[in-house]
């Protein structure tokens, strides 16, 4: 692990493979398993919903409504999206960003960010209370 | 940057008491505020008396009128209507980004130390607060999140085996806004929550920071704000609310030791859209 120095007068910190023990980053890590289609979705709920619309002796035009209104009930795992996400080809990965079923994060913004973040705060924290 | 961001402090019918401001002044900020009051409000004047050019009034029906309320009781005792607000009032200063915050706080405090643990006390920002806020915002600027936040204590339950955890994907009481980056608070009540959760899902990113706690008055023991929203209906309205919205991953559950209360209750690996490294994209 690179040693750094909480306090160099450098505020910009090389953070690119550094491991903070205490400091986790608001990223998901792929689990390097490739889900089924039909993990990444639950549809019980909504199936139900829709057998008894299905069953009801309504007008159409008010099924059709009830129907758009139960897949409100349909979960998305976004854990095993991401997973899925990761072993799948560029068609597919586009897609799934086209539809905001996962966020890159294409600069390090986040991760990187954070931990200066940190370190920022830290050094905050060190201003007003010395050791 | 710091030329281009004002904070905003949202208050209602506690002229003599903004908390809020004799903490920041405390903590040393020197970053300009305006303290936003709508126009319904009836103690307007004595806020014009004691804070002067620092007050920006808005109109609350024009808000209310705006966005989905949730309900038709024609009640908008909501803070969803000045932080709406907030936006169009920062456009109007030629300001970028801003900071809302409630007028009840008593302490920003520090949640990691300079050894990046988690501190042993309690160790609230006596100076340089500026520089806190300013390393926040930009952090904010760097990602694309929507609004990011100050941790607040229902976030330390559990005390500090808490520290080290991802941030949560919510934002909630204190708000780094961009009016490049606008979204519409809805509903009157848990208009906070509903928000990071409706926009959450199609993937705006909403952000808690825990290295800063704000410390606040108990709702229901400080006058005036929302207390007595939250007096009147319980908190099960407010908690349904975001069942209603996000009923794929939202319930109603109870919460606190010994009174307990109803509060929402989210199963976050089914909530929101992950945040992954680009190193996974083809």
């Amino acid at each position: 692990m690179k040693q750094i120095s909480l306090f160099d007068d450098n505020k910009s910190f090389d953070t690119e493979n550094i491991y903070v023990q205490n400091i986790n980053v608001p990223l998901y890590r792929p689990r390097g398993i490739n889900p089924n289609i039909r993990e990444l979705f639950d549809t019980r709920k909504y199936n139900r919903l829709i057998q008894k619309i299905e069953e009801s002796d309504i007008d159409s035009n008010i099924k059709d409504f009830l129907k758009l209104a139960a897949t409100r009930h349909i979960v998305f795992n976004y854990e095993k999206i991401a997973d899925y996400y990761a072993n799948s080809n560029q068609k597919i990965q586009e897609l799934f960003e086209d539809n905001a079923l996962v966020v890159i994060d294409f600069n390090k913004a986040y991760s990187k960010g954070y931990i200066n973040l940190a370190y920022n705060i830290a050094n905050q924290y060190f201003e007003n209370y010395g050791e | 940057m710091e030329n281009n961001f004002v904070i905003f402090i949202i208050s209602n019918n506690r002229p003599n008491n903004i908390i809020t401001l004799k903490t920041l002044k405390d903590a040393g900020s020197t970053i300009p505020y305006y303290i936003v009051v709508d126009n319904e409000d009836k103690s307007i004047d004595n806020y014009i008396d004691i804070y002067g050019e620092n007050i920006i009034v808005f109109d609350k029906k024009k808000y209310y009128n705006n966005i989905d309320n949730f309900n038709n009781l024609g009640v908008y005792r909501s803070t969803t209507y000045a932080r709406n607000a907030c936006f169009d009032i920062a456009k109007d200063l030629q300001k970028e980004y801003f900071l809302v915050l409630d007028d009840d706080y008593t302490a920003f405090k520090f949640r990691i130390n300079k050894n990046l643990n988690h501190p042993s006390g309690f160790f609230k920002v006596k100076k340089n607060i500026d520089k806190v806020f300013l390393y926040t915002l930009n952090y904010y600027i760097e990602t694309d999140c929507k609004s990011i936040c100050f941790s607040q204590g229902g976030d330390w339950f559990g005390g500090e085996k808490q520290f080290g955890s991802p941030p949560k994907r919510k934002a909630m009481n204190s708000f780094f806004c961009s009016i490049s980056r606008r979204f519409d608070f809805f509903s009157t009540l848990n208009e906070d929550v509903n928000t990071y959760m409706g926009l959450g899902k199609t993937g705006n990113v909403f952000l808690t920071i825990p290295f800063i706690q704000l410390d606040q008055m108990p709702t229901q023991n400080n006058k005036g704000g929302m207390s007595d929203a939250y007096i009147n209906s319980g908190t099960y309205t407010k908690s349904f609310y975001t069942v209603m919205l996000r009923p794929d991953c939202t319930k109603v559950s109870l919460m606190g030791r010994k009174n307990k209360r109803f509060h929402h209750l989210i199963d976050w690996s089914i909530a929101v859209p992950k945040i992954i490294d680009k190193k996974y994209k083809k």
